[in-house]
């Protein structure tokens, strides 16, 4: 009866928020606040505010935007960029990937982020009286998987399950409640401390797709306080002939109040900025007082603004979807309270954004609302990760037959029962693809592996019943097993909706692309499948029925048998499917009794045999190997 | 065919059943949850109001002492005599700095200078306040730093920046 908390895990601050009496609601930290800093000192393990206060004496041991190197390599321009910037030491690591190293000792984004998501733990914790080892994050829509698995592998450190890591922007619409009853298109603009973001979301079938995301890395809330905070500064100097940008203490001083008066502005239309005693020189004290209009902060910041409004554009375009087709506009991050960011965002997409929760923990109590849906404590809810390709496997003639098709909401599992396509077939060999073509060349292979000790029999007589059980973290396992002897094997697929957003693009759009000519093809193999299987059948059936079969009935028999076996193979398709409906004729004259007891264990979906026709030797030994096999993606921990 | 329906349904209702029950135990269990946690903050709540005025005067009081550092006035120095002692009638304390080992849960570095040991304040920019055991606002503190680097300043500027 554990509850799931909800993490937004942020670049700057992280929130966490929990569902209670059907209402989420957000966690105080242990210091009473409802933000808590992402900052650590891993040396001295302190997390939150405290390490953030000692931040300017221990500039190279307290690890602050540490997202921002999660689940990247070293050599990814955007660390390069960053490790630049950041006062600590950022380097290459195992396989490559950014490391921060503290005192000789290397850290990863994940053992960093851990300590922030253990303090969130505890606070909740704290919060709610029990024990709490279950939580949804939210990541960037634009994180690839490698950063999404770091995300899961710094929850799982923390002594959390991650039982779903959902995008932000998404978590945002669940959290405003955004269903079928709303417009599908919306767009979620992110203006938080340190990055801008903007996704455009379609919501279908229940599910929320993210058709195009954008933004800058580096543009947010503090830029706008050095802005004003650079006004004070001039206008001190014109006041009193003091510099006090060099005085960090003055700069302190000022740079609170600038904040202050950013938050004051966004209520009211003017406010009063006085910092006494600010600094003195040989006549004296000097002071700064000062009226800030808000019309004089949108001056200052205007251009900030703006600058948000080019990533739009471009997500726009992205899309293909124009401002005027965005159905719904949320505002997610605490510059978006400045009148200055609504309005320009409301000019833009011609609609009034949602507004009314606290932006800075609308993501969080999105989160919160997913992990109370994976409870079942609250319902009607729309659920968020699908897979975003069919998988499935390869049958008789190269056919890729679908298990789990694209969209399907995840956790799910699918199972099917197949058989040999030869007969004394002793081994089937399971191909899993991914992909929307029919053929199983088209698509992507994600591992394979052989079920022997199959018992020799007639084609279509054994039954492999084959199973897909794909988690809500994209983990797939498959397992086939052979339901005469129960042997069975298995694989485990992480990376099988490891795909970036560009090749599932790619991949759909070559699935209509050759939607047509794929489905001759699959069509053409299916009637010479289906040939095939009726030769056998005929065959087996006048060699069952022996005498009790009349001569002319035999003989008819056999002379249709000859005709679509000439044309099975290569022959002319038509003639196939012509010759294969006159051998059905004749067959069922033979009588009904001669079939029963023999119907093949074969599922509706695919008529005819399945399965590989490979007869591969037993001698793999592979039974023990390959069940724990993972073919790609990283290995992780369950 | 009756009977296939029959069975269907009465599937359904156990499952409706179930979840029913287990959205009743979620119920309880918040609410129990929600009583202690109401029984808690009550008996804070008191103090929290409190704080939250205090935490909004406390700047006045900062200025107070720094026009009094300029000023030095006698009656100036009653006011604010009066005003430290209402506060402590409340409770709230002030939070020692100077000369102490830095320590971030009660003290925020805003600079660092050399110094013969690390991690000594210095000097207190703007006094910090705890009350009972909550600190309302820390003390802004100098630090000594004993290998104070050049690099040391570059650094501060792009935490600033961030």
């Amino acid at each position: 009866m554990s509850k799931v908390i909800g993490i937004d895990l942020g670049t700057t601050n992280s929130v966490v928020a929990v569902v209670e009496g059907g209402k989420p609601k957000v966690i105080h930290s242990a210091e009473g606040r409802n933000i808590i800093p992402s900052v650590v000192d891993p040396t001295k393990h302190i997390v939150g505010d405290v390490a953030k206060r000692q931040q300017i004496v221990n500039p190279k041991t307290t690890i602050f935007s540490v997202k921002r190197l999660m689940g990247r390599k070293f050599k990814d321009p955007e660390v390069q960029k960053d490790a630049k910037w950041l006062p600590y030491e950022v380097k290459s690591g195992r396989e490559g990937m950014a490391v921060v190293n503290v005192e000789g000792k290397d850290y990863t984004p994940q053992e960093i982020s851990a300590m922030v998501l253990g303090k969130i733990k505890a606070d909740a914790e704290a919060y709610l009286g029990e024990k709490v080892d279950k939580a949804v994050i939210t990541v960037p829509a634009y994180f690839d998987d490698s950063q999404r698995q770091a995300t899961k592998q710094a929850g799982e450190i923390a002594g959390l399950t991650v039982e779903r890591i959902i995008n932000e922007p998404t978590a945002a619409a669940l959290a405003y409640g955004l269903d079928k009853s709303h417009g599908h298109t919306v767009a979620v603009y992110d203006l938080g401390g340190g990055t801008f973001d903007i996704s455009i979301l379609e919501l279908g079938e229940g599910v929320f797709e993210v058709k195009a995301t954008n933004g800058d890395t580096h543009l947010g809330g503090d830029d706008f306080d050095s802005k004003i905070v650079e006004y004070l500064l001039a206008e001190f100097k014109k006041e009193s002939g003091v510099d006090a940008s060099n005085d960090k203490q003055a700069l302190q001083r000022i740079r609170d109040a600038a904040e202050k008066a950013k938050i004051e502005l966004s209520s009211a239309t003017e406010t009063e900025i006085s910092i006494p005693y600010l600094t003195a020189d040989s006549t004296g004290p000097k002071h700064l007082a000062l009226k800030l209009s808000r019309s004089k902060l949108e001056q200052i910041v205007g251009d900030l603004v703006d600058k948000t409004l080019d990533p739009v554009k471009s997500c726009l375009k992205d899309s293909k979807i124009d401002a005027k087709g965005i159905d719904e506009v949320i505002l997610v991050g605490g510059m978006t309270r400045m009148p200055l960011v609504v309005k320009k965002v409301q000019e833009f997409f011609g609609r009034e954004p949602h507004k009314g929760l606290n932006p800075d923990e609308v993501v969080a109590i999105g989160a919160a609302v997913q992990g109370a849906v994976l409870t079942g404590e609250m319902k009607e809810m729309v659920l968020l990760d699908v897979t975003p390709l069919t998988l499935g496997i390869e049958t008789l003639g190269g056919v890729s037959t679908p298990l789990i098709t694209r969209n399907t909401t995840v956790p799910t599992s699918k199972s099917e029962t197949f058989s040999t396509a030869a007969d004394n077939q002793t081994s089937v060999e399971i191909n899993v693809l991914q992909g929307e073509r029919p053929m199983a060349s088209d698509n992507k292979s994600l591992g394979r592996f052989i079920l022997d000790g199959i018992p020799p029999a007639p084609r279509g007589m054994p039954q492999v019943e084959v199973t897909f059980d794909l988690d809500a973290s994209g983990i797939l396992n498959v397992k086939a097993k052979d339901k005469a002897t129960n042997k069975e094997q298995s694989i485990k697929i992480t990376g099988s909706t490891g795909l970036t957003d560009e090749e599932i693009a790619r991949m759909t759009k070559e699935a209509e692309e050759h939607a047509k000519e794929d489905e001759e093809r699959k069509g053409e193999i299916e009637t010479r499948n289906h040939a095939d299987s009726l030769i056998y059948q005929a065959e087996k059936a006048l060699k069952d029925g022996g005498d009790k079969v009349p001569a002319d009935v035999k003989t008819e028999v056999e002379e249709k048998i000859k005709a679509l076996k000439e044309v099975a193979a290569g022959g002319p398709i038509d003639e196939v499917k012509t010759k294969s409906e006159e051998l059905s004729t004749s067959l069922s004259k033979i009588g009904e009794s001669m079939y029963k007891g023999q119907e093949a264990p074969q599922s509706e979906a695919t008529p005819g045999a399945n399965g590989q026709t490979e007869e591969t030797p037993a001698d793999d030994s592979k039974s023990n190997n390959a069940s724990d096999k993972v073919e790609e993606g990283e290995v992780v921990k369950e | 065919m009756t009977k296939v329906t029959k069975q269907k349904k009465d599937k359904e209702t156990s499952s409706k059943h179930l979840e029913l029950e287990n959205q009743l135990k979620r119920t309880l269990a918040d609410y129990q949850n929600l009583e202690r946690r109401i029984e808690e903050e009550r008996r804070l709540l008191s103090r929290l109001s409190a704080a939250l005025l205090i935490e909004k005067l406390l700047p006045i009081l900062d200025n107070l002492e720094s026009a009094q550092q300029h000023l030095n006035d006698q009656g100036l120095e009653l006011v604010i005599k009066q005003f430290k002692e209402t506060l402590q009638n409340e409770g709230v304390q002030e939070i020692e700095a100077q000369d102490q080992e830095f320590d971030p849960k009660y003290h925020e570095a805003i600079d660092s200078e050399p110094g013969d040991i690390d991690n000594k304040v210095t000097k207190v920019v703007t006094k910090g306040y705890k009350i009972e055991d909550k600190v309302l606002r820390p003390s802004r503190v100098i630090v000594t730093k004993k290998d104070n680097n050049i690099n040391q300043n570059e650094n501060m500027e792009a935490i600033e920046n961030v």
